[in-house]
């Protein structure tokens, strides 16, 4: 589903050029559920960036779904975006101004489906998350629970196969979290590839696999693990 | 996707009202202040007799002073002599001719409660109606004699024909005009072209006759011009005769001709006739006449004066303040939405999808603009015809085509406005936006 | 001025806003110190001295009908009756100056000149007309009533004495002592003798180039109309013109009369200077306006975007004074900027009014005081959002945005 092959990205200020990411590689299949963990500027973000096309790498290969990515144009990397991906926040990033089925609408517009179309999938797409009855709320008038599972509907609406999550619990408590969780993870079961970047260990664990990225490279942990068991066998 | 964004673009709106509408009152005063000058410099240019631009002249003949140029951009007298205007008038060339001047006076109708009112008239030659396509409700012009031999018959027109005669056929009546019986042969539609082309010497944009008289009264009725009379040559003038025979300019001279060759003719009987009067001691300037297009007579003129002209530079400048102000705000509240823009961002939007979004944003607000810029340039217009105490009343108003054209350059305006903060927003990084701070 | 470091940096960041800023103040200032140059110039005109009483003057303007009007007869009976009305300080037979219509003729002081001649607007009026207009003779002597000639328009007959304003006395004699000295018309060789001198009179056209060269002749010319010059008492004005256009109806009600104050002819001589003022003053006032509002708008944008940065400021021991300051401060800078590109601008667009429609040139100190009122425009738009930016709370620093 994503293949990254070497990926460089640095930034550059007057002063100093600051690398995020240095060769970095990585493989994600089809219906997979990968955590990434990592500390405070180890280059989480600048990966999920990169994934979700919303950066340009410095240098390396992207495939995404077996297509290169590097040399695609605004046009037809925000196309793919649209169409392919699913964008999960911390901050659940809902539009203020615009009401559930409004900000689920966003992404569908940009598709270009029909009136029709739309509002069958934005139904749809609110009754899996079970706010079907909150439709003209705005995101101000739901608890952070219900505004991530909003912000869930709106990544699904357009049926990607592959969705990047930014700490999605990271602003809700224990309980809100365990619900999402269960949400992303029933998610998972029909199909979708997701990757989770988050802080919480216990969610990471749950993944089928946990990467952890540290100081802009990968550290495949279940492969580590997976050397240390056979070391010790 | 129009439709998506005109109603982003108005919930935009709605949500910063104080600043969505400082950006429109921006561009309704900028728009307001420029279609205001521009109204009135396009009303100014106006050319009532664009239909037959291509047949009509206006003709001069350099009589003047030969130690001096008269004082004019043509370097011509803006009309000629009444001698010069009668020799010209046996020409048979054009199709038709018309030598004229404005005069007036007062109207008594015999066994009338009417009280007496200045009349404007014009003192023309027959051809008049013809030449400028005015039309006749009743009757017709006088017969060519007139021209010639003191005949009083008298053309009026509509306004005056319905204030003296209840608008009925008054062919075959009488008025009395500066003391003397006329006999009215002609009602015409009322006819005030502004600015009033056909003679640019007495206020460009005020009424025009409401009367005609035939050109050949002048030694009977001993008629004064009440338009300009320009002379250079220091004369001895003992009488009414005298002063007919005279250097003195005062006379207004049209020509219709049809065609290159009628033209060229006519130049050739200008230049012959020119030469013929140096032989005799008159025209004591180098050779020059002029046959001018409407078009170019109301250049020539200088219709649209300096201080118009500055007036419309300084509201072009206006506007531009207006729109450098707009481009602040728009950037301002572009850049206050840019976390949602990032959102959009992620969610599939491209960059020129972005940056279509906010440039209808701006055409929004330049369509508002545009309205609200129509009414403040109809108070405009109908300031300065307070101001102008009537000079201005025929050119300060606004006609559907400005109306269209104040919402042109209110949207085109904002368009412009919006282009680079649109582009602004729609290079913004969006990353930066979504991560939680 | 500690301060200035950190603000310059803070500019830097919103460098496009802030040279949008001060771009709009510049182009403000280029306009409103060109308008305020041309507004000058025209009140300037205005308000030039006439010479003449204006305020208490009435003018009846009357066309006879009948062919064989007989005119003396109706002057004599006209004036009679006119200098009976009660208020009515003098009255005349001649033209109305400033109003836009009159005669004018070039002037020699030697005969059969024919190049080099002097403009001047010339009036025929009787023995009344200094007074009815209320003129000061600073020279010489007024026409007595035998001089007065009753001319045809066509007539071959000259005057041989005149009176002629000041300015025109100095304009023909340098010298001075025109006094009983001759004018001459063009190629003519009829001596006029200047027999007075009156100290002013702008003449029938105030904007023309021979405004103020006047002569006047001691006739009253023939023609299709006339104007009967009447000066009221002080304050009588209104009541006279009224009284005129009745008992002038009376008299006789089968002529055109037209009564109106000399005030308003002169005001519609000058109603398109009085235009250009208004306009332009309008044009000046809502582009201030206009910026006024552009810097109290992206003032409060600022503040909103910083109100964390100021509570952080706040939390760290910032006071509200200072929190002001900084905004203040931070506005003079874009003002100071955009009055400097404006100075030059201005100069640069009058160069272009001057060239273009005969301008006025722009002193500089008119840009200065401009430039001035602008910087107080600007800093008192931005005084009110500044203000409020004080008021926001240290606590701002905790709450995320």
């Amino acid at each position: 589903m994503l293949k990254m092959h070497n990926i460089r990205k640095s930034y550059r200020t007057d002063t100093i050029e600051t690398h995020a990411l240095r060769d970095f590689s990585l493989e994600v299949n089809e219906g997979e559920f990968v955590s990434v963990t990592g500390p405070s500027g180890s280059g989480k973000t600048t990966f999920l960036n990169i994934a979700g096309l919303l950066e340009t790498p410095t240098g390396g290969q992207y495939l995404l779904d077996g297509q290169e990515v590097g040399n695609l144009s605004d046009r037809e990397r925000s196309h793919l975006r649209n169409e392919k991906i699913g964008f999960i926040f911390q901050g659940f990033n809902l539009i203020p101004d615009l009401s559930l089925f409004d900000n689920i609408d966003v992404p569908l517009r940009y598709r270009g489906f029909n009136a029709k179309e739309r509002r069958r999938r934005i139904e749809k797409s609110l009754e899996q998350v079970g706010l079907s009855a909150r439709a003209k709320h705005l995101p101000a008038q739901l608890s952070g629970g219900q505004q991530q599972r909003v912000a869930i509907a709106r990544a699904l609406a357009g049926e990607p196969r592959f969705l990047l999550a930014d700490e999605p619990t990271g602003n809700l408590d224990s309980l809100m979290a365990r619900q999402v969780m269960e949400l992303l993870e029933f998610i998972n079961q029909w199909g979708t590839t997701i990757v989770m970047v988050t802080h919480d260990p216990d969610l990471a664990r749950r993944a089928h696999r946990n990467i952890q990225i540290v100081d802009g490279q990968v550290s495949d942990l279940r492969q580590n693990i997976a050397a240390d068991e056979a070391a010790i066998a | 996707m129009i439709g998506y964004y005109i109603s982003l673009a108005l919930r935009s709106l709605r949500r910063t009202p104080i600043l969505s509408a400082l950006m429109v009152a921006a561009i309704a005063v900028g728009v307001g202040a420029a279609m205001t000058t521009l109204t009135l410099n396009y009303m100014m240019s106006r050319n009532a007799l664009a239909d037959k631009d291509d047949v009509l002249y206006a003709v001069q003949l350099d009589n003047w002073d030969p130690h001096e140029a008269a004082d004019n951009p043509s370097e011509m007298p803006w009309e000629i002599t009444y001698k010069d205007a009668i020799s010209l008038l046996r020409s048979d060339i054009p199709t038709y001719h018309v030598a004229m001047h404005r005069w007036g006076g007062p109207i008594t109708l015999e066994d009338s409660t009417l009280r007496p009112y200045t009349a404007q008239a014009r003192v023309t030659s027959r051809d008049f109606f013809a030449l400028f396509d005015v039309s006749f409700v009743y009757g017709g012009t006088w017969a060519g004699e007139a021209d010639n031999n003191a005949v009083f018959q008298v053309v009026l027109n509509k306004s005056t024909n319905e204030k003296l005669f209840n608008g009925e056929n008054s062919v075959g009546r009488t008025i009395n005009f500066n003391g003397a019986p006329f006999t009215v042969v002609g009602v015409v539609e009322d006819w005030h072209p502004s600015p009033k082309v056909h003679d640019l010497n007495n206020g460009d944009f005020m009424k025009s006759a409401d009367i005609y008289i035939p050109f050949g009264l002048h030694r009977v009725l001993e008629i004064q011009t009440w338009g300009n009379t320009n002379g250079w040559k220091p004369e001895k003038i003992e009488s009414y005769e005298d002063g007919l025979g005279a250097e003195y300019v005062w006379v207004q001279y049209w020509v219709q001709l049809d065609s290159a060759e009628q033209r060229q003719r006519y130049e050739d009987f200008l230049t012959g006739f020119i030469q013929e009067q140096k032989s005799q001691g008159r025209f004591p300037r180098p050779l020059k006449f002029g046959l001018s297009k409407p078009s170019e007579w109301l250049v020539l003129n200088e219709v649209v004066d300096g201080d118009d002209r500055m007036l419309n530079w300084l509201s072009l400048a206006f506007l531009l303040v207006c729109l450098v102000n707009a481009v602040a705000l728009l950037l301002a509240k572009f850049l206050r939405k840019a976390p949602e823009t990032g959102v959009r961002r992620a969610l599939g939007a491209s960059r020129s999808a972005v940056f279509s979004q906010h440039l209808v944003e701006s055409g929004c607000i330049g369509l508002a603009g545009g309205l609200i810029g129509i009414l403040l340039t109809l108070a405009g217009l109908a300031l300065i015809r307070q101001l102008s105490m009537g000079y201005m009343d025929s050119v300060a108003s606004m006609d559907w085509l400005m109306m269209l054209s104040a919402i042109g350059l209110a949207i085109l305006s904002s368009l412009l406005a919006g282009l680079y903060p649109a582009w602004r927003i729609s290079r913004t990084n969006p990353s930066i936006y979504l991560k939680t701070q | 001025m500690l301060e200035l470091r950190p603000i310059l940096s803070a500019l830097w960041r919103h460098k496009i806003s802030a040279l949008l800023i001060a771009l709009q103040l510049g182009l403000t200032l280029a306009i409103v110190s060109n308008a305020s140059v041309v507004i000058q110039e025209r009140e300037e005109r205005i308000a030039r001295p006439t010479g003449i009483a204006e305020a208490d003057i009435v003018t009846a303007h009357f066309m006879p009908i009948p062919k064989d009007y007989d005119l003396l007869e109706a002057f004599r009976l006209d004036m009679d009756m006119i200098r009976q009305l009660p208020g009515v300080a003098a009255a005349t037979i001649s033209r109305a100056p400033l109003a836009g219509s009159g005669s004018s003729g070039g002037f020699h002081t030697k005969p059969h000149q024919e190049v080099g001649s002097t403009g001047a607007a010339f009036f025929s009026g009787d023995e009344h007309f200094i007074d009815a207009l209320g003129m000061k003779l600073v020279a010489g002597r007024n026409f007595t009533p035998s001089e007065i000639r009753i001319m045809e328009s066509s007539s071959s007959e000259r005057p041989t004495i005149t009176i002629i304003t000041q300015q025109l006395a100095d304009t023909l004699f340098p010298e001075g002592n025109a006094l009983g000295k001759s004018l001459y018309f063009g190629g003519d060789d009829n001596p006029m003798e200047i027999v007075g001198i009156v100290e002013r009179n702008l003449g029938p056209w105030p904007n023309s180039s021979v405004a103020g060269n006047t002569v006047f002749f001691p006739a009253i010319m023939e023609t299709q109309w006339y104007d009967y010059i009447v000066r009221a008492e002080p304050g009588q004005r209104d009541a006279v013109l009224k009284l005129l256009e009745e008992k002038m109806a009376e008299r006789d009600a089968e002529r055109v009369i037209e009564v109106k104050t000399l005030t308003e002819q002169k005001t519609r001589y000058y109603a398109g200077d009085n235009t250009m003022i208004k306009v332009l003053t309008g044009v000046v006032s809502l582009l201030t306006f206009i910026v006024a509002l552009g810097i109290v708008g992206l003032t409060v944008f600022w503040i909103t975007q910083r109100q964390k940065q100021i509570g952080v400021r706040r939390a760290l021991g910032a006071t509200r004074t200072a929190i002001s300051r900084y905004f203040l401060l931070e506005n003079l800078m874009i003002a100071a900027t955009g009055v400097a590109l404006g100075t030059a601008a201005a100069q640069i667009f009058n160069q272009f009014l001057a060239s273009e429609f005969g301008q006025p040139a722009l002193p500089l100190s008119t840009t200065l005081v401009c430039a001035f009122i602008l910087l107080a425009v600007s800093l008192t738009s931005a005084l009110v959002p500044a203000l409020r930016a004080a008021n926001i709370s240290p606590a701002m620093a905790t709450r995320s945005v």
